[in-house]
């Protein structure tokens, strides 16, 4: 329910938006507007009555006794001048069509309103300086005058205001001064009512209907800020005090503790202590990212109820960006060694592994190690810059490979990028200085989308450069060990996982002395160029009798004797002819094509889901 | 992403306390163009009678008016439910008084009132009460027709028909649905006296909905239109 008004506050914002602006715009102009030049009578002023001889008055009996039926006859002044006007037809407002005819009250002679004296009357109610520059008798409707229904005299003056008036052509009476001023405030008004006919009235189907959706954009608006309040999320506290944040490991082991302001939530919290929880709407509970576990009673608030199923709330799962510090004395993160800092890498090689895939090898400045399991990936922070399209310093050997991509420089904005780490030394005394990384130069699908910016960025870096990164995080690994037969399948350059899992197992058992299980390498390129360490892999399955490595080519030369086809297709048939379903442990990591497809076949032949483990490649 | 989390705080720390208004705009501006205009102004609520003057039923002439009334000014010839009459001011008071006899027919009885009161309303309803307003008329009917007879039929409406008590003319019309308009017109204006836009309520709070708008505006532009860009950088600071 929640986050269907939230998805309707939204997009209905898009909706109104631009109307909602004009509203508030024209409606801040409307109340501090000058309602005396708004009136458009700047220079209006009433007019001379006529003194009235009684004795010359003819009797109205004697009008009448000669005219059309009135429903009213009534002495009136024009020009200084005594006059009966009779009404004829009445419309229920003066604006209305109405039938009016004037007698001089003492000649009894008809006179109608002339040019001249819709001049005259008009200059009579003129205060200004401005000449007469026209006289134009009109008919309905009007620009400045849209609800008048009856023919008028336009009277135009030569001011600064440009001053028109109007004059009733069959009573002569003042209709209306208009001026610019005035015609300013109508525009607002137009703008105000969406009268874009100009038809002087606010009940048009335009602004029913973006009434109507503001109304209930309004109204999502209201109730999301009412589910806010009720779930705590408005603090009135101005207190900088602080609190001691305790950290605890997937495991529940206190890993930090740190002082943090009660007012910040724990995703900036932790942020300010460079533990980069992920987040991609930065904290409106709408990406569902920054997942935590907190105590099973802390508050549940519906960002969460749309992101966790009631089990997960009982078990204290939350969204780090709606719970301030304030609230909590302690949280788990989810993924061990989230705890991660923020390094100075320095690359020290970078080389072409195949025509799309570079390795790239950078060593932590500061000469400390780090130390993670296979299959962690580290955060690279990119700098806003220039990038071109195609690498720079590119081999003579791959040049053909890059000819159709069209050479295209542009800037980049700063963002960061998660890579995989390709070797598997992360645990091997006390962790690594050297840090591996195989990296696919993302191409554009097409011209109007930008290659991939981080894979660009890092690949044209030149040895010595440095780049910060944090990490490594550990997200994707090996099970603790067990005698389960391995399965890892990956295409691309999605191998840099797979690759440190497969060294940090064949090493570990080599340390231990312990018999290794067996390990199945299923591994999709397109071409052979494309089949990334394959000497190393075909060494490793000479060396280690349990190690078994599946190369396989979608697209392979005719001197090919080996799998043809996608990886996921070599899996489907091999699936039972090798392996124990119940048994074996399988690790995916490539496109999202192949993964969704190696899932799909996985599930079909009846493998339980604790026993995959998968990492997204992007 | 710091553009982000800014809009939104403001946003929502914004909204919190000019919210409850954006609701009230958008209701009672709905309610305004929903209802037409003149049917809010009571124009059905009324027959535009065109009953002509009767010349042959005139036996008061306006000489004779005038030697009674000498500063009689503004004078009219017209009906008054069927009989001719004449209309005028003289020292700041009205007067209505037949054309037929010269009887001076102001200010008009309870009964004449109700008379009138049926003829100009448009419906069948009974007459539920009847009233003489003489000073400080309800804010739906303006301190110049005063006096004025207060005439209410019976409908779920609750029509007020205003018969001047010295002219005998119809001088206001009301039903509720006016009656809320005119609320919703002060609750739009946030002028709950006096109806006028050019407040100082009304100037800061639209002031700060323009602001909270504003951030409001950031926020879509965001999360829609940089929106997949923002969850292709997953993990973006």
């Amino acid at each position: 329910m929640m986050s269907m008004i939230k998805k309707l506050h939204k997009w209905l914002s898009l909706l109104v938006a631009l109307q909602l602006f004009i509203w508030l715009g024209t409606g801040l102009f409307f109340n501090l507007m000058d309602h005396e030049k708004a009136s458009g009578n700047q220079y209006r002023q009433s007019l001379q009555v006529a003194a009235i001889e009684q004795a010359r008055l003819i009797e109205p009996s004697l009008v009448l006794a000669s005219a059309q039926p009135v429903v009213s006859i009534r002495l009136i002044s024009l020009l200084a001048e005594p006059y009966y006007l009779l009404t004829h037809q009445q419309g229920l407002y003066r604006h209305l069509k109405s039938e009016y005819s004037l007698v001089h009250a003492y000649t009894g002679a008809r006179v109608r309103i002339t040019e001249l004296m819709a001049a005259e009357i008009a200059q009579a109610s003129y205060s200004g300086a401005g000449q007469i520059i026209s006289v134009v008798k009109l008919s309905p409707p009007y620009q400045d005058i849209p609800k008048e229904k009856n023919q008028v005299w336009q009277v135009n003056f030569a001011d600064q205001i440009n001053t028109s008036v109007y004059v009733d052509s069959q009573s002569g009476r003042i209709v209306s001064h208009s001026n610019d001023d005035k015609r300013f405030v109508d525009f607002f008004f137009i703008l105000h009512f969406m009268d874009y006919g100009n038809t002087g009235s606010f009940n048009n189907i335009q602004v029913i209907v973006f009434g109507l959706l503001t109304m209930l954009f309004c109204l999502t608006g209201f109730i999301w800020t009412v589910d806010l309040a009720r779930h705590g999320q408005f603090n009135f506290s101005v207190s900088r005090q602080k609190r001691q944040l305790i950290l605890l490991n997937k495991s529940q082991h206190t890993i930090a503790k740190f002082e943090v302001s009660k007012r910040v939530n724990l995703l900036d919290a932790l942020n300010q202590q460079d533990i980069a929880l992920p987040s991609s709407c930065g904290g409106g509970g709408s990406c569902g990212q920054c997942k935590v576990k907190l105590k099973t009673s802390s508050k549940i608030t519906s960002a969460e109820q749309a992101h966790f199923n009631n089990q997960q709330l009982k078990q204290g799962y939350r969204l780090a960006c709606q719970h301030n510090a304030g609230e909590i004395e302690q949280l788990s993160l989810l993924n061990d060694v989230a705890l991660a800092k923020k390094h100075l890498l320095e690359l020290s090689h970078s080389e072409f592994i195949s025509p799309f895939i570079k390795e790239l090898r950078f060593k932590v400045v500061g000469g400390y190690r780090l130390r993670y399991k296979a299959g962690a990936h580290m955060r690279f922070f990119i700098p806003a810059a220039n990038g071109v399209s195609i690498p720079q310093r590119l081999p003579e050997a791959l040049k053909p490979h890059w000819q159709e991509i069209a050479l295209l420089q542009y800037q980049h904005k700063a963002c960061s990028r998660h890579y995989s780490l390709a070797c598997g030394k992360g645990q091997v005394d006390g962790g690594t200085n050297e840090l591996v990384f195989t990296i696919k130069i993302q191409n554009a699908a097409n011209n109007s989308v930008l290659p991939g910016i981080g894979s660009s960025y890092l690949c044209n870096l030149t040895p010595g450069q440095t780049i910060s990164a944090v990490g490594p995080f550990e997200a994707f690994y090996a099970q603790p060990a067990s005698n389960k037969t391995m399965v890892l399948i990956g295409a691309g350059s999605g191998m840099a996982p797979l690759k440190a899992i497969i060294e940090e197992q064949l090493s570990a058992a080599q340390v231990s002395k312990c018999k290794l299980r067996e390990i199945h390498f299923l591994y999709g390129a397109r071409t052979r160029q494309d089949l990334l360490y394959q000497a190393h892999f075909l060494q490793l399955s000479q060396q280690y009798q349990q190690f078994y490595y599946y190369p396989v080519l979608s697209n392979p030369d005719p001197q090919w004797q080996a799998d043809k086809g996608y990886v996921q297709a070599l899996l489907a048939t091999q699936l039972h002819t090798i392996f124990d379903v119940s048994h074996t442990e399988f690790y995916l990591c490539g496109p999202a094509a192949m993964m969704t497809t190696a899932m799909e076949i996985l599930i079909e032949n009846g493998v339980d889901a604790s026993n995959i483990a998968f990492d997204k490649f992007s | 992403m710091k553009l982000l989390k800014t809009s939104r705080k403001f946003h929502r720390w914004l909204m919190l306390f000019v919210g409850v208004q954006f609701l009230i705009w958008s209701i009672s501006g709905a309610y305004m163009v929903i209802f037409d205009i003149d049917y809010i102004h009571g124009d059905s609520l009324v027959v535009n009678h065109q009953t002509k003057v009767e010349v042959s039923k005139i036996g008061y002439p306006l000489a004779q008016l005038q030697r009674r009334y000498p500063d009689a000014k503004d004078i009219a010839l017209e009906v008054f439910i069927e009989q001719p009459v004449y209309r005028f001011h003289e020292n700041d008071s009205q007067y209505l008084v037949s054309a037929v006899n010269g009887t001076q027919l102001s200010p008009l009885s309870q009964n004449e009132a109700v008379r009138a009161a049926k003829h100009y309303y448009r419906g069948h309803g009974k007459v539920v009460d009847v009233s003489l307003i003489t000073t400080q008329p309800p804010t739906e009917l303006s301190s110049r027709a005063l006096p004025a007879w207060r005439v209410n039929f019976e409908h779920f409406s609750q029509p007020s028909i205003y018969v001047s008590a010295q002219t005998g003319k119809l001088v206001g019309k009301r039903h509720q649905f006016w009656r809320i308009f005119d609320l919703m017109f002060s609750f739009h204006v946030m002028d709950y006296q006096d109806e006028d836009p050019s407040n100082q309520l009304l100037f800061w709070v639209l002031l700060f909905a323009i602001l909270a708008a504003i951030f409001g505006a950031i926020l879509s532009y965001l999360l829609i239109f940089r929106g997949s860009k923002a969850h292709q950088q997953a993990g973006e600071l």
